[in-house]
């Protein structure tokens, strides 16, 4: 158990599931510079400006003449301007009638839906939805649940008792019940789900930290450190839980996972938080309307994004698992 | 039977702890009941004017305790919660009165459709998975396994609103219509002969199922089959090979309650994708509708049921694995 962390760490570098993670945690985090009618970068009489970027971090941008960025583009430049487009040169809300119901194609990548919007700008924004609402819970959950757990598992007595108890309850909530109920009790807010997902994710941690300080307890080095007269607190920190990495990240990758299926699903319901662009739950909505009336890709091309998502969960959740992979390594 | 007790104490220790979690939120709430319940009714009673909903809103306040009958001052907080704590030990959760009897004849005309559902879910997950998970345990390492359980893990990832969307349109909107896509009978069925009407039954609920046990399944295969390789591997599997099947069961014991949280949650969005009538439909309106007590009565009767159901899969695995002592 003690080596296990550098051979998690090799192992989790080949895997194109931890790469597909990574992406689409980044996109999600930079959705707007990836893709955005508004260009990435201009320059204009020498002068640099990243409008897209500014965007990613919640900045509004204008075009330099004051106006729209699409009347801008469109109109004849001077020859000191130069442009450039992100990777995706869509606006996810912007309707092209022209493009409506697309195939893929050099302009639109993964085509348009009905309302002839691109259908990658979507999806590539649908991720800001993971990294506003999942990834952030998961966070919390896991500081909360390895906080929790370590100290039932060091305190014991009474605290660990109330922990346990704690965890057996939540273990007991359906958790899209409880996900339409924190919808219902606070309409579309994003921070309500957010807390209600911390509420239902952290005891898995708490369980798993628990459980491995028991084993660990006895072990030979944490016995040196006790007799070191280190303190339970740094013992913990600095000698223990960097044994338990593999498992918390396992936890936090089927976390991570639930997650993204609870919000789509309360998305896919049409109870998910309300904000500016559509979630991969919102959109999966509309391909579910579209899908009966042949148009199939506005379904497709979001599902195969969160199917993968979630599928990559998993792959990195085994990845991590120090002596799980039993029989199939 | 002593732990069995046991189990049962804890479980009122926890009932009690909800509900005081739940008179808080319900308590705490941003939404106005007593204004909600009056929108609701506009249709069947209109109001003369502005004063007369007034009027109605305050009598519905007094009705559920948030004003004090004499002086219409609004009562002190521990006053309702012992209030609401008494309604609650009757299991009253919308409070008094009508809204009471109306919250349980509305839970009562809609669980047999979901205890069916899921209850056939279970039996096709248990029924398939465990002898699925045992041949591959059976096999594992070879080509034809790795594959297998690969396609088990994506079955087991697909979201259950993504899979029933998928079947619909597939064999029942859109392309194939092999199936129907909603309800639980052919409208004309209730003249039929009862054989005829059974099969339609079943031809209403091959998709609905199907959906709703593909998670459980995949979860269940993957378990057992995790569980006989491992078995296998010891020294002893090929002297004892009768006993791998005990020991791929146990697991697949103590996975039975953990399954209820999976099948309430997917009720809730199966039977919403293929209008069928029962407490996930029902939990899904309640949202729509922000009827707090309703959700409430329902996320209480699902922890409720999750709880027992591992009280039985603990008692199960005991069975199943005599090593096993239950705390």
């Amino acid at each position: 158990m003690s080596a296990a962390a550098p051979a998690v760490r090799g192992r989790l570098s080949r895997s194109p599931a931890c790469w597909l993670l990574a992406i689409v945690l980044l996109v999600g985090a930079l959705a707007p510079a990836v893709a955005n009618g508004v260009p990435l970068a201009v320059r204009e009489r020498g002068a640099w400006s990243f409008p897209a970027l500014g965007e990613a971090f919640g900045r509004p941008s204008t075009a330099p003449d004051g106006g729209g960025w699409r009347r801008w583009l469109q109109a004849p430049r001077a020859d000191d301007v130069a442009v450039w487009m992100p990777l995706v040169p869509h606006d996810p809300l912007a309707t092209d009638a022209s493009a409506a119901g697309a195939g893929p194609s050099a302009a639109h990548w993964f085509g348009c839906d009905a309302a002839g919007r691109d259908l990658l700008a979507r999806v590539v924004h649908g991720a800001r939805g993971v990294v506003a609402v999942a990834a952030p819970a998961v966070l919390l959950a896991a500081l909360l649940g390895v906080w929790l757990g370590a100290l039932a598992g060091l305190r014991r007595g009474v605290v660990e008792a109330v922990v346990l108890r704690l965890v057996e309850l939540v273990a007991c909530l359906p958790l899209l019940l409880f996900l339409l109920f924190a919808s219902a009790w606070c309409g579309g807010s994003a921070t309500a789900l957010r807390v209600a997902l911390v509420a239902l994710l952290w005891p898995a941690f708490a369980r798993v930290v628990r459980g491995e300080l028991l084993a660990l307890a006895e072990q030979e080095f944490v016995r040196t450190a006790r007799g070191l007269g280190l303190s339970h607190g740094r013992v913990f920190w600095r000698h223990v839980l960097p044994q338990l990495r593999g498992q918390v990240a396992t936890t936090a990758a089927f976390a991570l996972a639930a997650a993204v299926v609870g919000e789509s699903t309360l998305s896919f319901l049409g109870l998910g938080p309300n904000g500016a662009s559509p979630t991969w739950g919102a959109l999966l909505r509309d391909g579910a309307a579209a899908a009966p009336l042949g148009a199939w890709r506005p379904l497709l091309v979001p599902a195969t994004a969160l199917v993968a998502l979630v599928v990559a969960c998993h792959r990195v959740a085994e990845r991590c698992q120090p002596d799980a992979n039993g029989a199939r390594a | 039977m002593r732990t069995l007790l046991r189990r049962l104490l804890w479980l009122v220790a926890m009932l009690l702890g909800i509900t005081f979690a739940t008179f808080a939120v319900i308590d705490l709430a941003p939404v106005d009941r007593a204004e909600l319940a009056v929108a609701r009714a506009a249709g069947d009673r209109a109001f003369a004017d502005l004063d007369d909903r007034q009027r109605a809103i305050v009598l519905l306040r007094i009705q559920h305790g948030m004003l004090d009958p004499a002086t219409l001052e609004p009562t002190p907080l521990w006053r309702r919660y012992a209030l609401w704590l008494g309604n609650a030990a009757q299991l009253r959760f919308a409070g008094p009165g009508g809204d009471h009897a109306a919250l349980w004849a509305r839970l009562a005309q809609a669980w047999p459709t979901t205890a069916l559902l899921g209850g056939l879910a279970l039996l096709l997950a248990f029924g398939v998975g465990v002898p699925l998970g045992v041949r591959l345990g059976g096999r594992a390492g070879t080509r034809g396994e790795g594959l297998a359980s690969a396609a088990l893990l994506a079955l087991g990832a697909l979201p259950e609103f993504l899979l029933a969307t998928v079947l619909l349109t597939v064999f029942g909107a859109a392309w194939l219509h092999w199936f129907p896509v909603s309800g639980l009978s052919t409208p004309a069925s209730a003249a039929w002969p009862a054989w005829r009407q059974f099969v339609d039954l079943c031809h209403h609920l091959a998709l609905p199922v199907a959906v709703l046990a593909a998670g459980p399944l995949a979860l269940v295969a993957r378990f057992v089959r995790d569980a006989v390789a491992r078995a296998d591997r010891q020294p002893w599997a090929d002297a004892l090979r009768a006993r791998l099947r005990r020991h791929g069961l146990a697991p697949a014991a103590t996975l039975a309650g953990s399954l209820l949280p999976m099948l309430v949650g997917g009720s809730v969005v199966v039977e919403n994708a293929f209008a069928l009538d029962g407490l996930g439909h029902l939990a899904f309106t309640a949202a729509a509708e922000r009827d707090l007590p309703l959700l409430l009565a329902l996320v209480v009767l699902g922890s409720l049921a999750t709880l027992l159901a591992y009280a039985f899969s603990d008692w199960l695995h005991a069975r199943v694995d005599r090593r096993v002592r239950l705390p």
